[in-house]
């Protein structure tokens, strides 16, 4: 094998020098602040890290704002509504296809993913107003393409000038018979996209879950927090179809308002996403009685733990069957492909920093490929995303946080039901995370670098330390990390590929992650920090004042 | 046409926001940092979408203002801002963009600016401000506006020198170079702004750098006032936002505003200026480009007359194209731009009555009203940016990718499009596409069409 332990004469720093040396260059309060979001792995201790606090100005962060994560990312998916954007145009161009979330309509609803709507304010309406303007704009959306519903997303200046686009929904949806769902994720609110993940969890859990009338079907389930990126979702559904489960919804890629309305009645609720989505799921359980499972497709290893959990919970002997049989299946359509790939990655190490889940699942992927994944950070993500949900009574709420509503929702006597008694529940809950998330520091492996809301700086420090094989990142960091010499994957749009998810997903990724690392290119270029050890670089303090 | 009131919902949107024009500005100006006042997203998204474009590095900073910053207002951020992207990055300018919500709130930018250098003591950094909140216009006008600001900032009274400012219209950084090298050729000296020529296309090398080498000098900037003349591509720019118009009005420095170089006529009008100017006769090399032009003309004239063109995007690169259009017998049967532009509806209804061309031209206009327009008229050739792309799929006409943003194929950044051999390429990528069409249903049109008629189809089924 002409890769294999193909280390290319690098000396890496070891980790907890490489943390030390980077907080060093910082000014003392910088170093403070930064010193407490992150950490190196070690098993022996109980970790703690700071997490989901403000951005600090000026540094270039990767973070968006809560308009972001609520119409980009939990909002916009669904296909048949139409998503009007109330604000000037921008807002509403860059989020239009940008993430990639593919649909399909299966249910004969209409498919609005290619329109991009905005009410593109002017000056005079900031002045004198929007409402009227959004008005308009829904009687004509409603004109053109008669949609079941629809969807008002806020920008910062709606929030300001005092548009209650609330009342705008509540009146259009008297006016046309068809349900209207306003969101205030005006960009300013709270620390990040995350703000917006919550608003928009609400507004799905008041409006929408629980409004329809299908009749109740077996081994029902939904699927949260997956978003169809590249195709994921349908891999996803490709392999649950199989098996025999019956997906009800999707939250929210490929998924449709006419699935949403009955996803009280699944049996399960699988969450892929736990931060965008672990809201939903927490309500619907307080709600209806349906418990969660923490599931990761991404890897061959964790979707096949993720299968066995589910058909466990079921614990129906022909669903256990027939999983045992369709895994026995997938991996021999795969395996040699995997082995080869495998043989061309095994010894390479990969640094993550991407949202608030990937760079806990992806692990498990680079792990089917012998790669070691050497620093993982989220961007956005909450102390439970990194410590487990176990932290949650110890989150203290900053001012940024509590001006996020938090919806208290009260059981539904008359559809609340419980598919397993609380005592098998219990005991399910000892072996697998049902109803539970214990963290990328659990996830990682003894001395990996979990690193909270990575900046450039230290971005690029970690890559002079560490020397990572792969950096698997978004588009904004991207060209700064191949200007070093390194490959970089993009970790939110596959960089146009996909999917990467279950079974058959594993392997475009294993190809597209070998193509990555041996492309010829890379033999042409060899920084200089590739042969040296040492991190010399420190920040420039300039004087100021 | 429908019955659509196109000023309350916008559907697919063929324009961006202020702020993202004033990006690509500041961009090209040597040492120089952005920081975008107000929430982080909007620096997030500008950032996103300019790196799909150029396939480089693209740092801007942000305030981000939260809801304890709408109340109290965001001075206490900007300046936060400030000193941690000086700490960071150590630049010698910093562009300073508003957007909606620093607007709608009202920050007074220049008075905290003010305040954080008496503050900080600062003596040897620029600041320059921009008010460009996304409802005030589209990326087209924030580009020119943050140019205009540059200039404002940077220059004063001067003593009068050789030179020549050019500033160029948003055009590819292949584009900016090979001004550049036209310059060069006729031994002008030039202040070109803004430069993105390496800043925005920067050769890979083993050092990377935080702030890309590379943009207009603040040295050159300061020369502009005392500048023989102006060449300003953007015929379109409102004079409030035209930084050639301030130098014009500000210290007399003669003004020619001009077309983007893309096609004969529009070529042979700037490279007459450039003699004009520096009173030199055009390089026998650029001749020998214009006869080849010509004969490329020629040469395709007859597959060429098949085109019947919708073109979209910016006022400056849609108004050069059907130019470049006509002249080789394309008929623009559609030609449209996102921004506000009556100026540039009434020039080329003016220049398509005179070649007796029934088109259609809208200004401020959606993807959804240019795809009705579309769907009625037998459209074979796209001419404009990607988002053109979901008409491209859906009705299975081409679309040659030519403008901002290309984010959906590589080298937008390497589209070499001006003067006589960047418009030769591009004419020769037109007619290939139609050509492409033409060889792939010929045979069988014409099978259809005269052998078939005289047999019974069915049975060859």
């Amino acid at each position: 094998m002409p890769y294999k332990n193909f280390k290319n004469g690098v000396i890496r720093m070891n980790a907890e020098k490489a943390m030390e040396k980077i907080l060093d260059s910082y000014p003392a309060k910088v170093m403070k602040n930064r010193k407490k979001h992150m950490l190196i792995k070690k098993s022996d201790e109980k970790q703690e890290i700071t997490a989901n606090t403000r951005t600090i100005p000026g540094i270039i962060t990767n973070r968006g704002c809560c308009y972001a994560g609520c119409k980009g990312v939990v909002v916009g998916p669904l296909i048949d509504m139409v998503h009007i954007v109330h604000g000037p145009i921008g807002c509403s161009y860059y989020t239009w296809n940008t993430r990639r979330n593919k649909g399909k309509a299966t249910r004969g609803e209409k498919n609005f993913l290619h329109y991009c709507f905005s009410t593109d304010m002017q000056e005079s309406d900031i002045v004198f107003g929007g409402e009227k303007k959004l008005r308009q704009a829904i009687k004509e959306a409603v004109e053109i393409f008669k949609p079941e519903a629809i969807t008002i997303s806020a920008t910062c200046p709606v929030g300001l000038i005092g548009d209650d686009i609330h009342t705008v929904a509540a009146e259009a949806e008297k006016e046309y018979g068809i349900k209207v769902v306003a969101f205030s994720c005006e960009g300013y609110k709270g620390v990040s996209q995350s703000a917006g993940h919550h608003i928009a969890n609400n507004g799905l859990m008041k409006h929408i879950i629980g409004t329809g009338n299908d009749e109740k079907i077996p081994y029902s389930i939904n699927l949260l927090g997956e978003y169809n990126i590249g195709g994921d979702e349908w891999e996803i559904s490709r392999i649950l179809t199989k098996i025999g489960y019956n997906i009800i919804s999707t939250m929210t890629g490929n998924g449709s308002y006419e699935r949403l309305k009955n996803a009280h009645n699944a049996d399960l609720n699988l969450v892929q996403c736990h931060r965008s989505i672990n809201y939903v799921a927490d309500m619907i359980e307080k709600k209806y009685g349906t418990p969660w499972l923490k599931v990761n497709f991404i890897g061959i290893q964790s979707t096949i733990e993720t299968l066995r959990n589910m058909a466990k919970y079921f614990g129906d002997e022909d669903l256990i069957k027939r999983t045992e049989e369709v895994i026995a299946e997938e991996l021999a359509d795969i395996k040699d492909e995997m082995e080869y790939y495998r043989n061309m990655c095994s010894g390479k190490t990969a640094m993550l920093f991407v949202g608030g889940s990937r760079a806990h699942h992806y692990q498990d992927l680079f792990k089917d490929l012998g790669i070691e994944t050497v620093l993982a950070g989220y961007e956005f993500a909450h102390r439970d995303d990194y410590e487990g949900r176990d932290v949650l009574p110890h989150i203290q709420i900053d001012a940024d946080s509590r001006n996020i509503e938090e919806l208290h929702v009260e059981k539904d006597e008359k559809r609340y039901r419980l598919y397993l008694s609380p005592e098998k529940l219990e005991q399910l809950k000892k072996e697998m995370p049902l109803s539970n998330y214990e963290g990328l520091i659990k996830a990682s492996k003894e001395n990996t670098v979990i690193i909270d809301d990575l900046n450039h700086f230290e971005t690029e420090e970690f890559i002079k330390a560490l020397k990572p094989d792969v950096f698997g990142s978004g588009i904004k960091d991207k060209y700064v990390i191949q200007k070093m010499g390194v490959f970089s994957k993009q970790m939110h749009s596959y960089d146009y590929s996909g999917p990467y998810a279950g079974f058959k997903g594993a392997v475009n990724f294993a190809r597209d992650i070998s193509a990555g690392i041996f492309t010829p290119a890379w033999s042409y270029v060899v920084p200089p920090w590739k042969k040296e050890p040492l991190l010399e670089a420190s920040m420039v303090e300039k004087e100021v004042g | 046409m429908s019955k659509r009131n196109f000023t309350n919902l916008n559907m697919n949107p063929c324009k961006m926001c202020m702020p993202m024009g004033a990006a690509i500005a500041f961009k090209g100006i040597e040492g120089c940092m952005m920081l975008l006042h107000g929430s982080q997203g909007c620096s997030t998204y500008i950032r996103r979408h300019i790196a799909t474009h150029y396939n480089e590095p693209m740092d801007i900073a942000s305030s981000s203002l939260n809801e304890k910053g709408t109340i109290y207002g965001g001075a206490r951020d900007l300046k936060k801002g400030l000193k941690n992207l000086i700490k960071l990055y150590n630049p010698q300018i910093i562009g300073i963009s508003t957007t909606c919500l620093a607007e709608t709130i009202g920050e007074d930018i220049d008075n905290i600016v003010k305040d954080f250098i008496e503050e900080e003591n600062i003596k040897d950094i620029q600041f320059i401000t921009a008010s460009t909140p996304g409802y005030g216009g589209s990326h087209y006008e924030g580009y020119y506006y943050a140019l205009r600001k540059i200039v404002e900032h940077q220059t004063n009274i001067s003593y009068p020198n050789n030179t020549l400012n050019i500033i160029v219209g948003n055009i590819s950084p292949a584009n900016v170079r090979q001004i550049k090298k036209w310059l060069k050729d006729f031994g002008i000296q030039y202040t070109l702004l803004p430069d993105i020529s390496n800043t925005l296309d920067a050769p890979f090398n083993n050092s990377y750098k935080k702030i890309t080498p590379g943009g207009t000098s603040l040295e050159d900037i300061k020369k502009m006032s005392g500048a023989k003349a102006t060449i300003e591509i953007g015929l379109f720019v409102p004079e409030k936002y035209s930084p050639g118009k301030y130098l014009e009005d500000t210290y007399g420095v003669p003004l020619y505003r001009c077309p983007l170089p893309i096609g004969i006529e529009n070529t042979d009008y700037f490279f007459n200026i450039l003699s004009e100017i520096s009173e030199k006769e055009i390089p026998q090399e650029y001749l020998e480009e214009r006869g080849r032009m010509l004969d490329a003309m020629i040469d395709s004239h007859k597959y060429n007359s098949e085109g019947k063109a919708t073109i979209f995007g910016d006022p400056e690169i849609v108004y050069a194209i059907t130019k470049l259009c006509m002249e080789n017998g394309i008929e623009p049967r559609i030609v449209a731009t996102g921004t506000k532009s009556d100026l540039l509806k009434k020039m080329l209804i003016e220049d398509l009555c005179q070649k007796n061309y029934n088109s259609v031209v809208l200004e401020n206009a959606d993807f959804d009203t240019i795809h009705s327009y579309i769907k009625k008229n037998s459209i074979n050739l796209l001419i404009g940016h990607s988002d053109g792309k979901f008409i491209e799929e859906k009705e299975n006409i081409p679309l040659i990718r030519i403008g901002f943003p290309i984010h959906d194929r590589v080298g937008g950044q390497r589209l070499l499009t001006i003067g006589y051999e960047g418009s030769t390429r591009l004419l020769d990528t037109i007619t290939n596409t139609l050509l492409q069409r033409k060889y792939s249903s010929y045979r069988s049109d014409l099978y259809r069409r005269y052998y078939l008629t005289s047999v019974d189809y069915s049975e060859l089924k």
